[in-house]
């Protein structure tokens, strides 16, 4: 199972930081969705050097043999 | 992989779910309550008082036909706060209290106005966390009272 992590920082103004941890490719900016939703305007955003990590690419082998 | 982001607060509530934020606020900014009703009244101010008055913005408070005028007053050392919704529906704070200078009620009541926005968004989303089952692994207030919260879920 994959481990998704938020990390949620409240100022005393209500201001929101909101760092999504886990998730792969695009998927981040669509978790990120669920928080502007939930809160209000998406003031600024940027990807940390995770988010252009390369995917995990599992490869599958078969062997046909007739 | 990760990202972040800032997101600013947009209030939008029912007066029970702002009123609860109020509350809690106030509370934990060692306000009292004094009074909390549903019809509409003009608070007594001394002569001698000052008064601010001020919004939360980017809110809505949404209101059925009965509560139109319902308001809750919060006080600390002789200032007192009283929120209500104005006409057009936004969040509205009338700030007063005696001896004290008009920039000094306005720096309070920005600080308990923003207190309450918090508080509104932290149980917003605590509930939707506990909703979706994610688990909360960690909560702290820090020192300058922000709130952080560690939210962990698997799949």
């Amino acid at each position: 199972m994959a481990q998704r992590e938020f990390d949620i920082t409240i100022g005393p103004d209500g201001n929101v930081e909101l760092h999504v941890k886990g998730f792969k490719g695009r998927s981040c900016l669509e978790a990120m969705k669920l928080f502007e939703q939930l809160v209000g305007e998406l003031r600024s955003q940027r990807e940390t050097s995770e988010f252009y990590e390369p995917e995990e690419l599992v490869r599958y082998n078969i062997d046909q043999r007739h | 992989m990760s990202c972040v982001c800032i997101l600013a607060p947009v209030v939008v509530a029912a007066w029970p779910a702002f009123s609860a934020a109020v509350v809690a606020a106030a509370t934990s900014l060692g306000y009292q309550v004094v009074s909390e009703a549903n019809t509409s009244h003009t608070t007594a101010v001394r002569m001698d008082s000052g008064r601010v008055n001020l919004d939360i913005a980017n809110s809505e408070l949404v209101t059925g036909q009965l509560g139109r005028d319902q308001r809750i007053s919060v006080t600390r050392n002789g200032v007192t706060v009283t929120f209500s919704r104005e006409a057009r529906g936004k969040a509205a704070l009338c700030v007063t209290g005696t001896g004290q200078s008009d920039e000094e009620l306005r720096r309070q009541g920005e600080e308990l106005s923003g207190c309450v926005v918090q508080h509104y968004v932290y149980q917003r989303l605590m509930e939707e966390m506990h909703r979706k089952g994610f688990t909360v692994v960690e909560e702290e207030a820090d020192a300058n009272r922000a709130i952080r919260i560690k939210v962990r879920t698997w799949d």
